[in-house]
């Protein structure tokens, strides 16, 4: 009998109780691109730029460049890869670390963007001579296949 | 008389009766003095005017720009805003074909001729192109052909300098950038035989003589080398002896430099207007002031005005005399076509053309001091005071005029509304605001009171202040950091409080609303900002834990490791909280507030840059539940009034401040894409009789509602889940808890209890899954 009623309840509930309100969540946005896809083309000639820049060794050129963008985009994890690869140019591994980390932060699930991510920070504590924390770090990267 | 004739009487006797010989010797040895003398003098005068000359540097004051717009299609931005910072850049709306510095409107569509303007990147050349709008955006940005632009950089807004202390603005030009038809008004003008004469006009020095000795003072006669040399090197008072210095020292000019390098200088030093209490020197700085122009663009007719305000600029102030501006400048075309630099026609075209001077509201030295301070104060760090007061550095700022604008206007309006609702006398209220990117920390805005123009106390730099709430958060993030502890659903004690410390009173933290509400959960006492149960969260988890966490957010003053402190017992400027905020706003990752991009030479050679740095303060788990709890603030704590400004789909996140007396009213918040910090209270520190919620509150919610909001949704780092929770009892929900909530909670903290409507309800779904299980099993035998 108790099964039966909870039978019933099940069933009537299906019309009744209404779903639970996601309201502490932070609002869900709809994404219109899947995470560090670049779409914009103000941030694409941003991007073509910062890599001439590179491939010409004008790093802190390529650094102003992806800095214009990131203020169009700040939420792509692409453009904060770009410049820690652009911090890792220029020995500056610190912030190298730092900024992979922040693209991590908005990788969402694109796991192969988080494994290059730490394949960057194994680099950055490599020059830092931290052979330890670059093992750990590949070892990450290692683990988001 | 009889002097003289004693002396010649004497001069016979010596003659005569002296030793002749030793009287000559006597006589020459003066000359030779004398004539030593001169020559000293000489070269000392030249040595003045060679060394000054030659090592001359105008002092060029540092000047200050605003962020420039960067144009794309898909940005929000409407038609007027870009009209706006247009003009306030001195674009004229009309085209004027061969031209640049001009825009034209058409339909929803917007026609724009950029000057060239060098970026700290190097030069951008002028540029014509077209922007279509749609719904409040851009949609398009295409070339003259048509074709699509991916980013148009738009010059950016000067926003002021770093004055030498004569504030002696200028732009530097090269003689050859001079239109001619500007200098032979100049010349018809003021030295007529300038090309012919060697330093003085001894036709002039006549004219002058003759005014002299008709009593009508010393004056006139003066060719360019004079008038430069004069303000050159020698102070303004009217004496023989600073006529005949001035003379010589003319000539000596003359003697080292050619005409046209004097020319030169002269376009470069003279004096040619006021702008508050900025000075306009220079046809370089002129041009672009009257007519925001470049000085090579310059009319024949606008040429004249300009020639024709050598003499006094006040006086033919074409803004406030435009009457009289106008008839000088006939004057000078008169002058100009008399001397056959113009003919008929082109007079007749220049006279009749209207004065065309740029309407614009005047500046100063900055529209905007208080930011304008933070940038200086940020630059001393670097830079010498001396170069940044005289190298003509260029420096490139985080300001946006759009935010700036709309702060400025908020918080002037949102003033005067409280002062007439709540009948305070003068002084009134003061307010300070800061706003910044939320991600990036570059600083948009800054307002350092309610008279934006007033130089004097910065409110949001200096104004320390008790931040009183505003530091909860901090409390509860220590807490979240502990997720064994402290979840967003942990039960904490608001019941009286006692706290023994050694040396000190007792701390009896009392609430807002003078209740205690028993055992809350973490996230409603914050949402509710209760004192008691902070207190009791901020002592367990331990005063100094807490500091650690406010240091490590950003804030460099050391606070005292005081209970108390939990309550925000701590001054901190409206700039510090900014910080604070600002690295929760970017999920933990603390970036140094600027309002400095780059700096470079006058001539446009890069220095070094302010690149963002950013650095992973705080674990990105606590700073995302944090983060749920500063926004459930909003939704259902004492920040829901911001519902009035912002839709509950912005998701903004914020927190209340008010200390003891009211004295102090402060809201701290940010959206996808700002952080804003609004205090207000008293200078004296007199109470106001308001909250953060019903005075900082609306100034935060109207400021953000006017700057196109982005909806705030962090993403969710690895190490949180979410779980459905009933919202009374704090316990574990499922989906037939009605009014079941889901928490974000750092992975395995959930509570593994169920709820009562869970709990008899759930335990009996499983069982009929399971029944159902076996059941269908049996039925299809397997």
């Amino acid at each position: 009998m108790r099964y039966l009623l909870a039978v019933v309840v099940i069933l009537g509930g299906c019309a009744t109780v209404e779903p639970p309100a996601p309201v502490s969540e932070p609002a869900s946005v709809p994404v219109p691109a899947p995470p560090g896809a670049i779409e914009n083309p103000a941030v694409a000639s941003l991007m073509d730029g910062a890599r001439a820049d590179v491939a010409a060794g004008r790093l802190v050129n390529a650094a102003a460049s992806l800095e214009r963008a990131l203020r169009i985009e700040p939420r792509n994890p692409r453009l904060w890869q770009e410049l820690a690869r652009v911090r890792l140019k220029q020995g500056d591994y610190a912030q190298a670390e730092s900024v992979a980390a922040r693209s991590s932060s908005w990788a969402g699930g694109d796991n192969r963007l988080r494994a290059e991510n730490w394949r960057l920070i194994a680099q950055a504590r490599e020059a830092r001579g931290d052979a330890e924390g670059a093992r750990a770090a590949l070892e990450a990267a290692e683990r988001q296949r | 008389m009889s002097r003289l004739k004693k002396f010649w009487r004497y001069l016979g006797f010596a003659l005569h009766s002296v030793d002749r010989r030793k009287f000559w010797l006597c006589f020459r040895f003066a000359l030779l003095s004398v004539a030593l003398l001169a020559a000293c003098f000489t070269l000392y005068l030249d040595f003045r005017v060679r060394s000054e000359f030659e090592g001359r540097r105008f002092a060029l004051p540092a000047r200050i720009y605003a962020r420039p717009l960067e144009l794309h299609a898909g940005l929000r931005i409407s038609q007027a805003s870009i009209v706006e910072e247009l003009r306030q850049a001195g674009y004229r709306e009309a085209p004027r074909e061969g031209e640049s510095g001009w825009f034209a409107r058409d339909g929803d569509g917007l026609e724009i001729a950029l000057r060239p303007f060098v970026f700290w990147d190097g030069p951008q050349p002028a540029k014509r192109f077209h922007v279509a709008f749609e719904n409040g955006a851009a949609a398009s940005v295409r070339d003259a052909e048509g074709r699509d632009l991916p980013l148009v950089r738009l010059e950016p807004l000067p926003i002021g300098g770093i004055y030498p202390a004569n504030n002696e603005d200028r732009v530097l030009v090269r003689l050859g950038e001079v239109p001619k038809h500007l200098v032979q008004a100049l010349l018809a003008m003021e030295d007529r035989n300038f090309y012919a004469h060697h330093g003085f006009d001894p036709r002039g020095i006549a004219r002058a003589a003759v005014n002299f000795f008709r009593g009508r003072g010393l004056q006139g006669g003066s060719t360019l080398t004079q008038q430069l040399v004069k303000n050159f090197f020698l102070t303004p008072e009217r004496t023989l002896r600073r006529k005949v210095t001035e003379l010589f020292m003319a000539v000596l000019l003359e003697l080292h430099y050619d005409k046209d390098e004097i020319l030169e200088t002269y376009l470069n030093e003279i004096y040619l207007g006021q702008d508050r209490d900025r000075a306009i020197h220079g046809v370089g700085l002129a041009s672009l002031h009257y007519f925001g122009k470049g000085v090579e663009h310059l009319t024949l007719a606008e040429s004249a005005l300009l020639v024709g305000m050598v003499r006094g600029p006040a006086v033919y102030d074409p803004y406030r005399h435009p009457q009289r501006a106008l008839e000088r400048r006939n004057r000078v075309l008169l002058e100009t076509k008399n001397r056959g630099y113009a003919t008929m026609e082109q007079y007749a075209a220049a006279r009749t053309a209207a004065l065309g001077v740029n309407p614009k509201a005047p500046v100063g030295t900055s529209p905007h001091p208080a930011f304008l301070e933070l940038v200086h104060r940020q630059l001393r760090r670097d830079y010498d005071e001396a170069d940044l007061r005289s190298e003509g550095l260029r420096v490139f700022t985080t300001l946006d005029p759009r935010v700036q604008a709309a702060a400025e206007r908020v918080l002037k309006r949102k003033l005067a509304q409280f002062d007439r609702e709540k009948h305070f006398g003068p002084p009134g209220l003061e307010g300070a605001i800061v706003v910044t990117d939320g991600q990036t920390g570059e600083v948009q805005a800054l307002v350092g009171g309610r008279d934006v123009h007033y130089r004097g106390f910065n409110r949001a730099l200096d104004a320390a202040r008790p931040v009183g709430s505003l530091l909860k958060p901090v409390v509860y993030l220590t807490a979240l950091a502990e997720p064994a502890r402290y979840t967003l659903v942990t039960p904490i004690e608001d019941a009286p409080f006692v706290w023994k410390s050694r040396g000190a009173a007792d701390w009896e933290p009392q609430n807002y609303d003078k209740t205690f509400h028993g055992a809350v959960q973490l996230r409603t006492a914050l949402a509710q900002s209760y004192n008691a149960a902070t207190a009791r969260l901020g002592t367990e988890i331990g005063v100094e834990r807490v500091l650690a966490t406010v240091k490590r957010l950003g804030v460099e003053r050391a606070l005292k490791p005081y209970a108390a402190t939990l309550l925000g017992a701590v001054e901190l400027s409206p700039l510090e909280v900014a910080q604070m905020y600002q690295t929760i706003a970017s999920a933990g990752f603390r970036a140094p507030l600027r309002a400095i991009r780059e700096v470079t030479t006058q001539d446009g050679r890069p220095l070094k840059p302010y690149s963002l740095e950013v650095e992973q303060a705080i674990a990105a788990e606590p700073t995302y539940l944090l983060t749920a709890a500063l926004q459930e603030v909003v939704r259902e704590g004492t920040a829901q009034s911001l519902k009035n400004w912002l839709p509950p789909e912005s998701a903004a996140a914020g927190k209340t401040g008010t200390t003891d007396e009211q004295r102090d009213a402060w809201f701290a918040g940010f959206t996808g894409n700002r952080l804003a910090v609004v205090w207000i209270g008293y200078d004296d520190n007199r109470t106001a009789n308001l909250s953060g919620a019903a005075a900082a509150l609306p100034v935060w919610g109207e400021l953000m509602a006017a700057l196109d909001p982005e909806p705030l949704a962090p993403p969710r780092p690895d190490g949180i889940e979410n779980v459905l929770i009933d919202p009374q009892s704090g316990l574990r929900a499922d989906g037939l808890c009605p009014g079941a909530l889901e928490l974000p909670f750092a992975r395995g903290s959930a509570p593994a209890e169920r709820a009562p409507c869970a709990s008899a309800l759930g335990a009996a779904v499983d069982e009929v899954k399971q029944q159902a299980k076996s059941w269908l099993e049996r039925l299809f035998g397997q």
